[in-house]
């Protein structure tokens, strides 16, 4: 009796199936934290001994929600059909946005999360690409804190200058050094992919005004002493 | 609506009397959705959720809500982009409905849709209260802005619509972006190129905003300057790869260059980029036939004529030429079978007419021979009678019938008539020189086609000429003549307005003058909306009469 041979069939177009994916687990995500968000808000802290985890999740469910954004869009950044959609965005409300995603969350960590802008100021960017650089610095941040988070916005020669701070450690020398060419380090050998870094500097990038581009910049230092992450667009 | 000023802080808006429509396939979303309105003061009573497009459709049909929030992709049947078509062409929604897009993440479909059926906004799950609130304020505040401004242009008030944006960017620092193009897109849309190229070009001097050099592009097509607006919006493609208008334009430019392969690549990133319009694939489907690539254009009029089934705006071309792809695959039962269903899904008088041309063809390419001369002779009567309308399109079938049967002298002639009505086309000047040539007339085709372009040139400029040499009654009575003739003719019925003006400059207001001259106009504007010399010949008849009645009342 011949026994059928057991070849798997070529994959048509994997591709695809990551893609599609990609953007189903998106969904899952999203219904992920709404039903996180509820419980946490609901919650009454004191009689409630799971608490500090389901802050955990909730925030672990967030950094996947962004890391997913992140390749999605870098995939769709590859086959030149990301709706890149610039407009003027008031930092204010921008700023509002980004609290209220975050803010509670920080408070139940014990780290504050203070805010400074010019209620007039406003920029011309993608708001969904900003959004998600502002977030990947914020959970960033919040990993490294000792207590408090500084974002601020002030415009500089007519650039939009975004700045997140901290008061931890800061970054080691060699994320200095990585971050000075963001998109060309990435190093899939070593495990160093650097999505976050590589997508903020990509982003920043495609954010153009008479031939300059933005920019990411590392450094220690800035108000609170401790790690201070720019973005730059003209 | 309600009216809350640019500035108002989130405690001023009160969402409780408003009512709300959920569209989403998953039960969870669903439920989240609810919660979050909840926690905005939405009462309870005015939440309804519903599953699918076609639900949606029911509900909307019921009640008139005043914000609807709809998932862009709703799993099998309709997608969200096609409930909103369906929504705004049939009135189910007003103009004072908020309909916001649901998507999981940022898709070039969501920013790509056609002006007419965009959402007031996009918003990206996961959100909360404060998203939505904030969101909700901002589009309540951009609607009362804009509300005047969108009156008159739903009027076709364009000029109105200008001097209304003028006044609002004024003072309106939060909309300002917003009010330039709009502005702009409303001289391009009258036809007042150089305005606004002096427009566009300051707003350019700020940024290299994409939307202003596809503008600068657009203006360059009017003066049939297509080199120059292909450099141009291939400058804007590289700046902005996703920016789909300047796609769109790039497609127009190749081909009125004559460039089918350029349009095609073209056209084929705009799909990539928008994938389920109906519109784009049809026309996908069309250039790659004429490029002889039947495999593409068998997938793209598949692609269309699938996506117009869940659809309003489903497209009567994509059927006719996926029943062309068929036939040139000697797949002629199919050509047939798809032609009927064209005539089941549209009941209009036109489109069946031009069926009935394409069966014709077909027909006599799978051999039956008297069947197709049956059809070829019955339109040749109602020619010759006068009893048929043909548009560029439709000529264009019925000629490539009448050439196939062998009545070559009304195919002929319905072409030099078509010729004449467009001769400024080169897209219709391409298709009919195929013909001629498919029918071995290659250099005598040719010779047609000038004959048949000088003759409509005298036809359209004698009237002018006669009046610049001051024989004012008699150059409208050539172009009288001459619109007679063409009478879809837009330079004809363009300088049949100018004689007329002209001799009411000349020898003062007469009555029934002015009636021919803004009737005239009126046809224009119909035909082909936007043209500069329209605008123009409009105002000056507007300064005439103006002054007339002022003359009355003294």
């Amino acid at each position: 009796m011949k026994v059928a041979k057991s070849d798997i069939p070529p994959i048509p177009d994997i591709e695809i199936f990551l893609v599609s994916s990609v953007h189903d687990m998106k969904n899952s995500v999203a219904i992920l934290i709404s039903r996180l968000e509820k419980t946490l808000i609901s919650a009454d802290k004191d009689n409630f001994p799971e608490y500090d985890g389901f802050v955990q999740m909730n925030h672990e469910a967030k950094r996947i929600n962004d890391k997913l954004m992140q390749l999605l869009t870098l995939y769709k950044m590859g086959q030149k059909v990301y709706p890149f959609d610039p407009q003027y965005v008031s930092i204010d409300e921008f700023f509002q946005t980004i609290a209220s995603q975050n803010m509670d969350l920080l408070a139940s960590q014990g780290i504050k999360l203070e805010i400074q802008t010019d209620p007039k100021l406003s920029g011309y960017f993608d708001e969904v690409l900003i959004y998600g650089v502002i977030a990947n610095a914020l959970n960033n941040a919040s990993r490294h804190t000792l207590s408090h988070i500084y974002l601020s916005a002030k415009k500089n020669n007519g650039v939009l200058e975004l700045c997140v701070e901290d008061n931890g450690k800061g970054f080691p020398e060699a994320i200095l050094q990585e971050s000075v060419d963001a998109i060309r380090n990435v190093d899939f050998q070593s495990g160093n992919t650097g999505l976050g870094l590589y997508f903020s500097a990509l982003v920043a990038r495609l954010h153009r005004k008479h031939g300059c581009s933005g920019e990411i910049k590392l450094e220690n230092g800035g108000h609170l002493g401790g790690g201070c992450f720019t973005l730059s667009l003209p | 609506m309600i009216g809350i000023p640019p500035t108002a802080s989130s405690s001023d808006l009160d969402l409780s009397g408003k009512s709300f429509l959920i569209i989403d396939d998953f039960y969870e979303i669903r439920n989240v959705f609810s919660d979050i309105l909840r926690k905005c003061g939405v009462r309870g009573r005015n939440i309804h959720v519903v599953a699918n497009g076609n639900e949606a459709i029911s509900s909307l049909k019921k009640k008139q809500y005043d914000v609807v929030l709809c998932d862009l992709n709703l799993g099998a049947g309709k997608n969200g982009q096609q409930v909103l078509e369906e929504a705004k062409l049939h009135s189910l929604v007003g103009p004072n409905c908020i309909w916001i897009m649901t998507t999981a993440d940022k898709t070039a479909e969501a920013v790509t849709g056609a002006a007419q059926y965009q959402p007031d906004s996009y918003l990206i799950k996961p959100i909360n209260e404060t998203i939505l609130h904030m969101r909700l304020e901002k589009i309540w505040a951009k609607k009362n802005a804009f509300a005047e401004i969108h009156e008159a242009m739903g009027k076709k008030d364009y000029q109105k619509a200008i001097k209304l944006c003028d006044k609002r960017l004024d003072f309106d620092i939060v909309n300002n972006a917003e009010l330039q193009r709009t502005k702009c897109d409303l001289l391009l849309r009258c036809g007042e190129l150089d305005r606004a190229s002096e427009q566009l070009d300051e707003i350019l001097a700020e940024r290299d905003y994409s939307w202003a050099m596809t503008g600068k592009a657009r203006i360059l097509m009017s003066n049939g300057d297509f080199s120059a607006a292909k450099v141009l919006l291939e400058d804007t493609l590289k700046e902005n790869p996703s920016f789909l208008e300047a796609h769109d334009l790039l497609v127009e430019t190749f081909q009125s260059l004559g460039d089918l392969a350029g349009a095609y690549n073209a056209l084929e990133r705009a799909v990539a980029l928008s994938p389920n319009s109906v519109v784009r694939q049809k026309n996908l489907g069309e250039i790659a036939l004429k490029l002889g690539n039947l495999e593409k254009a068998d997938k793209a009029f598949r692609k269309s004529v699938s996506l117009g089934e869940n659809s309003v705006l489903k497209n009567a071309d994509a059927y006719i030429g996926l029943a062309k792809t068929c036939t040139s695959n000697s797949n002629h039962e199919e050509a047939l079978i798809v032609l009927g269903e064209l005539n089941k899904n549209f009941n209009d008088k036109d489109i069946h007419l031009k069926a009935i041309a394409v069966e014709g063809t077909i027909q006599h390419q799978c051999g039956n021979t008297e069947r197709a001369k049956l059809i070829a002779r019955e339109f040749s009567e109602l020619i010759k009678k006068d009893e048929i309308g043909l548009d560029s399109e439709r000529s264009l079938e019925v000629a490539r019938l009448l050439m196939a049967t062998g009545d070559q002298e009304s195919a002929i002639s319905i072409l030099k008539q078509e010729i004449k009505n467009n001769p400024e086309s080169n897209t219709f000047l391409i298709d009919a020189t195929e013909i001629l040539c498919d029918a071995g007339m290659g250099d005598e085709g040719i010779n047609l086609i000038e004959t048949a372009g000088k003759e409509a040139m005298e036809l359209m400029n004698g009237g002018v000429l006669l009046a610049s040499k001051e024989k004012y009654e008699e150059a409208i009575d050539a172009m009288r003549n001459a619109r007679d003739a063409l009478p879809t003719n837009i330079r004809v019925l363009l300088n049949l307005a100018y004689v007329l003006v002209i001799y009411i400059q000349k020898k003062g207001p007469k009555q029934e003058y002015i009636v021919e001259a803004q009737e005239t106009l009126s046809i224009v504007n119909t035909l082909s909306p936007g043209e500069p010399r329209y605008v123009k010949i409009k105002n000056i008849l507007k300064g005439l009469t103006e002054k007339k009645t002022d003359g009355d009342t003294k």
